[in-house]
């Protein structure tokens, strides 16, 4: 089954920020951001570009489908 | 306002409205109970404005609407069901109580699926539409 993965963690870990404050830049709850980085909840196209461009990588370097 | 705080007026504002609520069923005071529910709405509409914390998001949107689906998908068919069971089962005493119930269960199931269509069609013509 195809399935969507991210680095979203590893970014971030990159980057020295909490998902909280990750979450406050994109404009989410800090759930969505959990649920998202666990590969629970795929985000919407919108929502991949906010976070591809908060870390100011391309969208596939964020987000993989496998 | 942050988060927490949001969640702790939010638990007194419930806690007002529980307790004027039971005080109003106990002195059979509809006024009371329904000028407290509306206090309740007007102050939780109020804190709501001033919380800087996102509440709402795309997955809270997603999760409502897949549990809104499973609530209609649920409760139209039990409602319809029962309507026909205490409406045959009472086809001889139209005036019943079983028989009335049946078809205010059957009005409601009705009403659900108005609402259901009404909203689908809307939301096919915005998204789902050909012109360009």
């Amino acid at each position: 089954m195809a399935q969507m993965k991210n680095n979203i963690k590893v970014l971030r870990a990159e980057k020295g920020i909490t998902q909280e404050e990750l979450a406050d830049k994109v404009n989410v709850t800090r759930q969505t951001i959990l649920a998202i980085e666990k590969n629970k909840y795929v985000p919407s196209l919108e929502l991949a570009y906010k976070i591809s461009l908060f870390f100011k990588k391309k969208i596939e370097e964020v987000f993989q489908y496998f | 306002m942050s988060y927490k705080n949001f969640k702790l007026v939010r638990l007194l504002i419930v806690f007002f409205l529980a307790m004027t609520v039971s005080i109003a069923i106990s002195m059979e005071n509809v006024l009371l109970a329904v000028s407290a529910i509306g206090i309740g709405m007007i102050l939780m509409l109020l804190i709501k404005k001033n919380v800087k914390a996102v509440l709402v998001d795309e997955m809270v949107r997603n999760i409502a609407g897949k549990s809104a689906l499973i609530a209609y998908s649920i409760t139209v068919p039990v409602l319809a069901v029962l309507s026909l069971v205490f409406m045959f089962s009472n086809l001889d005493n139209e005036g019943s109580y079983f028989y009335n119930l049946g078809l205010i269960f059957s009005y409601i199931a009705l009403f659900n699926m108005a609402v259901y269509s009404v909203a689908y069609y809307y939301y096919r013509k915005k998204y789902g539409s050909d012109e360009e």
